[in-house]
């Protein structure tokens, strides 16, 4: 009986830790550099995501916008928040890059288009980017301590489920060129 | 209340039990095998700006024009400029990172060594260059080398002194020529392939022959036979026993050819037998012409002559200089080694792998490799007119390596010089044919372009396109056929049964590693190390398909894989390395 309850305990404590304590263990956090609202930009600026993470004349994806993109606006306060003014005192002022961390980034053997998914194949960028476009406050950058990687970011199970439901080309070599 | 051993081991299994529960190990596995992909030491992706820049393939004599995607400086893809590109050509931005590369070797101490040995040179001793792609400027630097040594001799395979125009042929007769495999340019092959009708005489039902309009299975090592026959040089029942076709399909044949011209007979390298069967067939200035060459400066046609191989006198070389920079048409070492001095000849090869003639020289000098190399490629034998298009390098080439044409041009005492530029100017002093920009896509004739710019634009992936003699200005010619050989060839008696041994089409011989794996694995191309043959005739071998076999030919003994293929004819045994083709040759299993 009392080899049983030691069992068990073993049992017990190891569901513990893997269920409640490993998933956050695994993760380092920290902020963005910039509170920053997507929700603002899209009430109050009208913004669309397209006006900031614009593609390139060449068709690629330019990704996170730059700061020149941010001060085209927001060289002066355009409001009273304080967030504004610590990103203008902070990274407009001294023209120095924010240094963003991108929750989509993907391990350098993935060969993604933007172009390819977002003109041809017409997929809104909540599909792969959920609801982000629409928060007020930046979800805190999650990295995996081992692989090095965003927890918001797309797995291969994630693409190739989708591939799969809308009937398109899911070979090793349409991702890994 | 004590813990005992047996409590902790209990505890660890339920633990082990409960941990296998969780996602923990499961997410470690997944996480370690991303962490494992950012290792250093593991390639990755360049970044940078995108953009195209173009060149010519130099792999093999067809010199496709390429259009490379490049990252920042580095190319990620190949792809072809007009028309596509081979699967070898496809994954050639590959090759400067071979395994079996060289980067390294004692360059100095050769150029030492030569320098001696020529010195050391006894009366009739020879000092030779084997260029086994002629026609190169590369080609003319290593001939005015051995003009300016008084012993001095240039050797090169054989090369055909004609092009064929299969623009203007409605029939085509080719004689196990793999003319819609790797014969000419695949890109103009296929361009003007609707507008003949192809007929393939092939001992093997080759890819050719496959596609071909009409397949004439005709026997192995016949086919200067039937060229002969068609040409009235044997007689009707003569070719039919040694072809293997009945007198019917003969005349048939003829009358396809007289009837539906202009007609045009090509064979692997177009023989004397077949070019003579042409001019009779009255392709002379229409489908075959004789094959013209880029303009080159007045002064190096002080060079030394083209000379075979089999023109020298046995144990006659002491100094041997193999260029095999570029892959072209190779020679059987056998056949090499007769011709070098018995006692201390020097061989000295250039060549990015120490696997082909560098297992035989005392120096192995490395060499860029494409598409690290600066180098020219010369017409193509389906190209009418003479063209000058340039292998412009896409990377850079590590620091170790040599230039075979600035070795040889230290060696001879030749100024130096780039000859590659030298050429073109001669080409825009000719002042005739165009400059073709693939980037662009426009024609321009030389005579509008600046030096300058027409030297920039041949680096930027150009082609200058002369201009084909008329036929008028052609040099009348006459169909002088060899002596036909009427005897068939006699097997010698053997307790192993005996084949002709036919190769394919011969593919380049540098691929990319990936290449290789991909094709040797699947078998859809034969690979250099494997042999092809009948399924029966591998039972009376004694082999079976995966085997590993000795094939033993004249020219030499190779061990081989044993593929099993009902489409090859019995009696035959299908190569991929042309140095095994021979009359006859058997398969002993080991």
């Amino acid at each position: 009986m009392r080899g049983k309850i030691i069992f068990l305990a073993g049992l017990a404590a190891a569901l513990g830790a893997g269920w409640a304590g490993f998933p956050y263990a695994i993760y380092t956090s920290r902020p963005q550099p910039v509170d920053f609202s997507h929700k603002v930009h899209a009430d109050k600026a009208g913004a669309k995501c397209e006006d900031c993470h614009a593609f390139r004349d060449d068709g690629t994806f330019a990704g996170i916008p730059t700061l020149d993109k941010c001060a085209g606006c927001h060289a002066a306060a355009m409001g009273t928040t304080a967030a504004e003014e610590n990103f203008i005192d902070q990274y407009v002022t001294p023209q120095r890059e924010p240094p963003w961390a991108s929750y989509a980034r993907q391990p350098e053997n993935v060969f993604f288009s933007h172009a390819a998914h977002v003109k041809l194949g017409n997929v809104k960028c909540e599909s792969c980017h959920g609801a982000l476009g629409a928060s007020d406050k930046l979800p805190r950058y999650r990295q995996d301590r081992i692989s090095g990687y965003s927890r918001l970011g797309m797995s291969m199970t994630d693409c190739i489920a989708c591939h799969r439901q809308q009937a398109r080309a899911d070979s090793c070599l349409d991702c890994h060129k | 209340m004590t813990t005992t051993r047996r409590d902790i081991f209990k505890f660890a299994g339920g633990s082990a039990l409960g941990a296998l529960l969780t996602p923990a190990p499961w997410r470690l596995i997944t996480d370690t095998a991303l962490w494992s992909e950012n290792w250093p030491g593991i390639p990755r992706p360049a970044r940078g700006e995108i953009r195209a820049k173009f060149t010519h393939c130099s792999l093999c004599p067809a010199g496709c024009a390429v259009r490379a995607r490049c990252v920042g400086e580095q190319p990620v893809s190949l792809a072809g400029v007009r028309g596509g590109l081979c699967p070898f050509g496809v994954t050639g931005h590959q090759l400067p990172y071979h395994p079996a590369r060289l980067r390294q070797g004692p360059v100095s101490e050769a150029m030492a060594a030569v320098a001696d040995a020529i010195a050391k040179c006894g009366p009739g001793e020879r000092v030779a260059v084997l260029d086994l792609r002629p026609g190169r400027t590369a080609s003319w630097t290593a001939r005015r080398a051995m003009a300016v040594l008084k012993n001095g001799w240039y050797i090169a395979p054989v090369q055909s002194p004609v092009a064929v125009d299969l623009t203007k042929a409605r029939t085509v007769l080719s004689l196990s020529a793999p003319l819609l495999e790797r014969w000419g340019t695949p890109a103009n092959v296929f361009a003007v392939r609707d507008g003949f009708r192809l007929i393939q005489a092939d001992p093997v039902e080759s890819r050719t022959a496959a596609l071909a309009d009409l397949w004439l299975p005709i026997q192995p090592g016949s086919e200067e036979a039937l060229a002969l026959g068609l040409a009235g040089q044997l007689t009707s029942a003569e070719t039919a026993a040694m072809t293997g076709l009945s007198e019917l399909q003969l005349a048939s044949l003829e009358n396809e050819l007289t009837g539906n011209g202009p007609a045009l007979v090509i064979d692997r390298a177009m023989s004397p037998a077949v070019v003579a069967l042409n001019v009779k067939l009255g392709g002379w200035g229409r489908t075959i012409v004789p094959r013209a060459e880029a303009p080159v400066p007045p002064e190096w046609k002080k060079a030394a002559p083209v000379t075979e191989l089999a023109a020298l006198p046995d144990r006659s070389i002491r100094v041997l200089l193999i260029d095999e920079s570029v892959p072209g048409e190779y020679l059987p070492w056998d056949a090499i080694e007769k011709k070098l001095t018995p006692g201390n000849p020097l061989v000295v090869v250039f060549a990015w792998s120490a696997d082909g003639y560098g297992r035989y020289a005392k120096y192995v000098l490395p060499t860029p490799v494409y598409p690290e190399a600066t180098d020219d490629i010369p017409p193509a034998i389906d190209s009418p007119a003479p063209c000058f298009r340039i292998a412009a390098p896409l990377v850079a080439a590590p620091a170790g390596v040599v230039n075979p044409s600035e070795f040889l041009a230290g060696v001879a005492g030749l100024p130096p010089a780039d000859a590659l530029r030298d050429r073109a100017r001669a080409i825009h002093q000719a002042g005739r044919g165009t400059l073709v920009t693939y980037a662009d896509g426009k024609s321009v004739p030389v005579k509008e372009v600046k030096p300058d710019d027409f030297w920039k634009a041949l680096n930027a992936g150009g082609c200058w396109v002369g201009q084909a003699l008329p036929p008028a200005k052609m040099r009348a010619q006459r169909a002088t056929f060899p002596q036909p050989t009427r005897a068939l060839a006699s097997l010698t008696p053997s307790p192993q049964p005996l084949f002709a041994i036919l190769t394919g089409a011969p593919g380049p011989a540098l691929a990319s590693p990936l290449f290789t794996k991909l094709y040797e694995e699947s078998d859809l191309l034969l690979a250099p190390n494997c042999v092809a043959l009948h399924p029966q005739d591998a039972a009376r071998c004694g082999v079976a398909a995966g085997n590993r076999a000795l094939l033993e030919t004249p020219n030499g003994k190779w061990s081989v894989r044993v593929l099993t293929d009902s489409s090859v004819r019995p009696g035959v045994v299908l190569a991929a390395r042309p140095e095994m083709a021979g009359a006859q040759g058997k398969v002993v299993r080991v």
